[in-house]
C-alpha cells in the first residue's frame, strides 16, 4: 500500500519558513494551515512534550531531503548540527518532527561527545508533501532547529 | 541502495555535463525527439542569442515567436493548446507566432519545483494553472510595456499593445516585441498585475488551431513508444501474473539467450525481461523462458470469491459512515412506499492506446529516461529513486502519451524497470521497455469493483423522504492515497453520494471497504464512472414506480442547486423533453456534478428485438464555469460519450486464479466507429468558477443510457457490461 | 523481529578518528496507519529503540516512531578510542530484542 499525496490540487506557494522568525518557543511554529487537514495543533503538542516551551533558534541544524519523493514510503533524511561534540558542547539530542503525517514524531536520537559529529541519517515515511522538522538540543540545555521541505508526487486521482 | 547504484551516484556526482553540450548532443539525435528536450530555462547561449525568458512561463525570441512552457502533459486533451491560450490572452502577442513545449522537469527540480505542480489528472491541468498562467501573460505584457516607456521616454499608461506590437499613439511609434524584449528581461517581473475581466477575453473561449493534432494526423507525432535512439536495444516484460506474487524460478535461460537479437534476460523478485536488438525478438524470447510464479497465497481467487467478499460488505454491521442527514432508518420504518436496489460495477482496465513504454540511459554521470507521463515530477521521483542517483542528475524528456486516464498518474513501475534493465547494460546503452499488449490488459491499475445497495422511502403523497446508500466497494485511495482515506471512509469512492445535491430531508450513505488483491487505479473520472449509474437509475426506478417523469421529479430536488438544475434544463431544453419523441425511440435522462463541473446527459435509443441497441443521439450539458478551448471542450465530451458507450456495452476485467483472464482488444472489446452514435456537446458556462471538463462529461453518460434502455425494454439493468444481459449495439 | 541485520562500519581505525556506523534491521515497521482488505487497521508492529554501546557506554540511541521506514536503517558516527567490540541492540513493541556485535580494532593515532 502506498502512502502518497498531491490530489488535492495543491498549487505552489513560496516557500514559508516553519519557523517563526523569533523562534521563541513550540507555540510559534507556523504550520501551513491552508491545506487540508493540517493540524498544528498536532505538530507543536508533539515539540512541547519533547522539549517543553523553551526558545528555539532556527539556526545550526541542517536538513537534507530529496525535493521529491514518489510516493513517500522510503525519503532518504539527513540531519546534522554544527557542534565541536566535545564534553563541554555537545549535541545531546536530535529529534525529527512531520508537519503532516498521521504522528507528528518521527525519530528522536540521543547522541554525545562520543559520536565525535552530530550527523544522523535515516529513511522515513510521509504520508503527503510537507516541511520536516529536526530539533536539536546542546549541552547547555539550547535548542536549535531546521527544516527541508520535500514534495510527494503521487497523484493522478480526483 | 545496490552498491552499483551507489558507484553510479558517485560518479555522478563528479561531473555534470554542461547543459549546452547536453542539448547539442541530443538534438544531434533526431529533428523528432526534439519534441521530448526541450530548450528551457536556464537554457544554453543558443537561445539567449535571439531572444529571452520573461517569466519561467515565457520566452519570447527576436523574430517574435512566443514559446509557452508547458508543466501539464498533453494526454490528447489539448492542454499545449489551452493552456497556452490562457498565458496568451493576457500577453497580447500574435498567436500565429505561439507554440507550446514542456517546461524541463530536469530545469525544475533545479530551479526548486519553478514549474509548480506538474500533475495532470483530476480534470485539474486548466483549473488550477490559470491563474498563475494568467498572471504571467499579464506580467510579460507589462515588462514589454515596461521597456518601450523606458526607451520612448513616454508614459507606460499611453502605450497600447495588440498583436505582439506596442505602439504610442501620440508619436507614432512602434515596436515588436522581439525588438522589446531584451530589455524587458532585464525588468523584475510585476507579482500582482491587473488581469483583465472575463468580458474582454479575446483569445480565451475561442478555438485556435490544436497545435498537437497536425503531428497525431499525419503520424509524425513522436510518442514514448516511439522513441528511437543510436545503439537502442529493446525490452519485454513478464510480471507475475498473480498481483503480490513473486517470480519463483526462470528455465530455459540458455535457449532464449542463443536466440537470434538477444542480448540478455533480466530477472527481478516479481518480473523477467528479455533484452534484444528489437522488441518482436526479446518478445518471442520472452515467450520460450519457462517462467514459474508464486501466488502468495492469491492462486484461488476469483471474481466470483470477489463479488462474494464484497456481499459481506453489504451485509456487514456498523459501516463507515459518509453523510448522515436525518434519520433514514426511521424515516424509512415509516415511509408509505420503499423502493430498493443494488447496482453492481465490475473492475475496468485503462487499456490505453499506447501500452506502458519508457526507455532509460544510464552513463556515469546521468539518468536519462523517456515516457509519456501523467505527471513529470512522479516520473523523475520513480526514475531517481529507482537508480539512485539524485534528482538534479536524473534528465526526464516528456513524449506525448498514447493515452493516460489516471493510468500514467501514480505509477511508475515501467520507468523504475526500464532503469532496472539499463543497469544490467554497459553504461551508456539505451534500452526501450515496451509491455505487451497482453501485459497491458493483465497488469493494470483497475477501476475497482463495487456493489450499492440503495433504499427509498417515499409518503403517501410521492416526497421522497428517506434514502439509505450502503456502498460496499474497493478503495483506490487506500491503494495509491491513503491520506484520502478518514474515519474508515475513502473520500474519494464515497462522491456522488456523500456530496449528492437532491434534496431528500433523512439521507445516509454507508461505506464499507472491501480491498482485493487486484491493484485499483484512477479510472478515468473515478468514482463518477460507477456511482453516478447507482444514483441516478435508482432515482429512475423511483420515478417509475410512482409514476413521475424523471425531470418533473429531479427539478424540485434541486431547487437548491442551480448549477446541476441548469444543466439539467440545458440537455432538457435541447432534447426536446417536453415533446414527443418519433415512435420506437427512448431516451434516459441524468445528472452529475464533478471535478468542479455540472453535467447533465440524455440518450436517445431504440432497440431492434428486444436486445440490439441503436443510439441515435447523446446529449450532453456541461457547465465547467469557463470554456478556454470550445472545439477541445466539445472533443472531451465525445471521447467521454465513447468511453462511456464502450464501458457500459462491452468492458469488464474478470480474474481467475487470482489473475486477469482477458489478454487483448478481443476479449475486452471496446466501442467501434460504426457503433459511435451523434454526440451532442451543449456547453453553458456560468462563469464566476473554474471546474474541469476531462471527466465530468462522462459521468451521466451511462446512467442515461441504461435508463433510456429501461424506457425502451422495460428491462432494468443494474450491473454492467450489458452484454452480460443480452444486449448489444446495432 | 526476524533476527537480521546489516551493519556495515570499518573493521579498524585511529584513536581518535571518527567512523560511520551503517545499521540496517529487516522489519516490517508496520505503522498502525495502514488498513486490511475490510479497512480495518493493521496492528502497530515497530523496532522502537535501538542503542549502540560502546567501550562500556551507550554512545547512540534512537527512538523509532513509525514514521521509520521499512527496515529502519540508521547511520550514525562514532569516535574510536580502544579495541573493543560495538554492541547493537534493537527492540520491537512485541518486547523482541535483537543484538549484534562487531569489533572495532583502534590503532594508535
Amino acid at each position: 500500500m502506498a502512502f502518497g499525496s498531491m490530489c488535492i490540487g495543491r498549487t505552489d506557494r513560496t516557500r514559508r519558513r516553519l519557523l517563526a522568525a523569533a523562534a521563541s518557543g513550540a507555540a510559534l511554529y507556523a504550520v501551513r494551515v491552508s491545506a487540508v487537514d493540517a493540524d498544528p495543533a498536532k505538530l507543536s503538542t508533539a515539540i512541547r512534550s519533547a522539549f517543553g516551551d523553551r526558545p528555539i533558534v532556527q539556526q545550526r541544524v541542517n536538513v537534507e531531503l530529496p525535493t521529491l519523493a514518489e510516493n513517500g514510503l522510503v525519503v532518504p533524511i539527513t540531519v546534522s548540527v554544527e557542534s565541536p561534540m566535545t564534553a563541554a558542547d555537545h549535541v545531546s539530542r536530535i529529534q525529527l518532527f512531520a508537519e503532516r503525517n498521521n504522528l507528528a514524531e518521527i525519530a528522536a536520537f540521543e547522541l554525545g561527545p562520543h559520536n565525535g559529529i552530530a550527523k544522523v541519517s535515516t529513511r522515513i515515511r510521509l504520508a503527503e508533501s510537507q516541511q520536516i522538522l529536526a530539533i536539536a538540543e546542546t549541552s547547555d540545555g539550547r535548542l536549535w532547529s531546521g527544516a527541508a521541505r520535500v514534495e510527494v508526487t503521487i497523484s493522478g486521482c480526483g | 541502495m545496490t552498491d552499483k547504484n551507489r558507484n553510479n551516484a558517485a560518479a555522478t556526482a563528479k561531473a555534470e555535463l554542461p547543459r549546452r553540450d547536453f542539448l547539442v548532443k541530443s538534438a544531434a539525435l533526431g529533428g523528432g525527439l526534439m519534441l521530448g528536450m526541450p530548450l528551457s530555462g536556464a537554457a544554453g547561449a543558443a537561445e539567449a542569442a535571439t531572444g529571452a525568458d520573461l517569466t519561467q512561463w515565457i520566452a519570447i525570441h527576436s523574430d517574435d515567436t512566443v514559446v509557452i512552457r508547458i508543466a501539464r502533459s498533453e494526454l490528447g486533451q489539448g492542454s499545449f493548446t489551452g493552456l497556452a491560450q490562457l498565458v496568451c490572452e493576457e500577453l497580447e502577442c500574435d498567436w500565429s507566432k505561439v507554440r507550446s513545449e514542456y517546461a524541463d522537469t530536469n530545469d525544475h527540480i533545479r530551479r526548486n519545483r519553478i514549474f509548480g505542480n506538474m500533475t495532470t489528472g483530476g480534470s485539474r491541468a486548466i483549473r488550477d494553472s490559470q491563474e498563475y498562467l494568467r498572471t504571467a501573460g499579464a506580467a510579460a505584457r507589462e515588462m514589454l510595456v515596461s521597456a518601450a516607456a523606458t526607451q520612448w521616454k513616454v508614459p507606460a499608461s499611453e502605450l497600447t499593445v495588440e498583436r505582439g506590437v506596442v505602439t504610442h499613439a501620440g508619436t507614432g511609434r512602434k515596436a515588436r516585441y522581439g525588438e522589446l524584449v531584451a530589455a524587458a528581461a532585464k525588468l523584475e517581473v510585476p507579482k500582482t498585475p491587473k488581469l483583465k475581466n472575463p468580458a474582454d477575453w479575446k483569445l480565451i473561449g475561442t478555438s485556435p488551431a490544436r497545435f498537437d493534432i497536425p503531428e497525431k494526423t499525419t503520424g509524425k507525432q513522436i510518442f514514448a513508444a516511439d522513441v528511437r535512439l543510436p545503439g537502442l536495444l529493446h525490452a519485454s516484460i513478464a510480471q507475475v501474473p498473480v498481483f503480490g506474487g513473486k517470480l519463483k524460478s526462470v528455465g530455459n535461460v540458455d535457449a532464449a539467450k542463443a536466440m537470434r537479437g538477444v542480448k540478455g534476460v533480466v530477472e527481478a523478485e516479481d518480473w523477467v525481461a528479455v533484452v534484444a536488438d528489437n522488441w518482436w525478438r526479446a518478445n518471442q524470447a520472452l515467450k520460450v523462458l519457462t517462467i514459474e510464479w508464486d501466488p502468495a497465497g492469491n492462486g484461488d481467487v476469483s471474481s466470483e470469491s470477489i463479488k462474494a467478499f464484497l456481499r459481506t460488505g453489504i451485509d456487514a454491521k456498523d459501516p463507515a459512515i459518509a453523510r448522515k442527514d436525518g434519520d433514514a432508518a426511521q424515516a424509512l420504518a415509516k415511509a408509505a412506499k420503499v423502493i430498493e436496489a443494488e447496482y453492481y460495477a465490475p473492475f475496468l482496465n485503462h487499456a490505453t492506446m499506447e501500452p506502458q513504454t519508457a526507455t532509460a540511459r544510464l552513463t556515469d554521470d546521468k539518468v536519462e529516461v523517456w515516457v509519456g507521463t501523467q505527471n513529470g515530477e512522479t516520473s523523475i521521483a520513480a526514475a531517481s529513486e529507482a537508480s539512485g542517483v539524485p534528482l538534479d542528475k536524473v534528465y526526464l524528456y516528456k513524449m506525448h502519451a498514447g493515452g493516460g486516464f489516471g493510468r500514467r498518474g501514480p505509477f511508475n513501475e515501467y520507468v523504475k524497470q526500464a532503469i532496472r534493465i539499463a543497469q544490467t547494460l554497459p553504461a551508456g546503452t539505451p534500452v526501450r521497455l515496451q509491455w505487451s499488449r497482453e501485459e497491458d490488459m493483465q497488469q493494470g491499475r483497475y477501476r475497482p469493483v463495487s456493489i450499492v445497495r440503495l433504499r427509498a422511502g417515499l409518503d403517501d403523497q410521492g416526497n421522497w423522504t428517506a434514502w439509505e446508500v450502503r456502498q460496499s466497494e474497493q478503495s483506490v485511495a487506500a491503494g495509491v492515497l491513503t491520506q484520502f482515506i478518514k474515519d474508515g471512509v475513502d473520500q474519494i469512492g464515497v462522491r456522488v453520494f456523500s456530496d449528492s445535491p437532491y434534496d431528500v430531508p433523512n439521507y445516509t450513505n454507508e461505506y464499507v471497504m472491501r480491498n482485493t488483491h487486484v491493484p485499483p487505479g484512477p479510472w478515468r473520472a473515478v468514482a463518477h464512472t460507477n456511482n453516478p449509474i447507482a444514483r441516478e437509475c435508482f432515482i429512475d426506478e423511483i420515478c417509475h414506480a410512482i409514476g413521475k417523469d424523471p425531470v418533473a421529479f429531479r427539478r424540485p430536488l434541486l431547487a437548491k442547486k442551480p448549477k446541476d438544475l441548469g444543466v439539467l434544463d440545458a440537455v432538457t431544453k435541447a432534447a426536446g423533453w417536453d415533446k414527443p419523441l418519433p415512435k420506437g425511440v427512448f431516451r434516459g435522462v441524468a445528472v452529475s456534478d464533478s471535478y468542479g463541473s455540472f453535467s447533465a446527459a440524455v440518450v436517445e435509443l431504440s432497440v431492434r428485438d428486444g436486445t440490439v441497441i441503436d443510439v441515435k443521439r447523446v446529449l450532453v450539458a456541461l457547465d465547467p464555469g469557463y470554456v478556454v478551448h470550445p472545439d477541445a471542450v466539445r472533443a472531451q465530451i465525445e471521447g467521454g460519450a465513447v468511453w462511456a458507450l464502450s464501458a457500459a456495452m462491452h468492458e469488464e476485467i474478470t480474474i481467475e486464479k487470482g489473475r486477469v483472464v482477458q489478454t487483448n482488444f478481443a476479449d475486452y472489446p471496446i466501442l467501434t466507429l460504426a457503433q459511435t452514435p451523434e454526440v451532442v456537446p451543449i456547453l453553458v458556462p456560468s462563469g464566476g468558477f473554474w471546474g474541469g471538463v476531462g471527466e465530468p462529461p462522462f459521468a451521466a453518460i451511462p446512467a442515461a443510457l441504461n435508463n433510456a434502455l429501461f424506457a425502451a425494454t422495460g428491462k432494468r439493468v443494474r450491473s454492467t457490461p450489458l452484454k452480460l444481459h443480452g444486449f448489444s449495439y446495432a | 523481529m526476524a533476527a537480521a541485520s546489516r551493519i556495515r562500519m570499518p573493521e579498524r581505525a585511529k584513536a581518535g578518528e571518527i567512523i560511520e556506523v551503517r545499521t540496517l534491521m529487516f522489519h516490517p515497521m508496520e505503522s498502525g496507519f495502514r488498513l486490511d482488505n475490510k479497512g480495518q487497521p493493521i496492528p502497530r508492529h515497530i523496532v522502537e529503540d535501538f542503542t549502540c554501546s560502546y567501550a562500556g557506554a551507550i554512545v547512540f540511541r534512537a527512538r523509532l516512531y513509525p514514521a521509520v521506514a521499512t527496515n529502519p536503517y540508521v547511520v550514525f558516527h562514532v569516535r574510536a578510542t580502544v579495541s573493543d567490540e560495538l554492541l547493537f541492540r534493537w527492540t520491537d513493541d512485541h518486547g523482541v530484542v535483537v543484538t549484534e556485535r562487531l569489533r572495532l580494532e583502534v590503532t594508535p593515532g
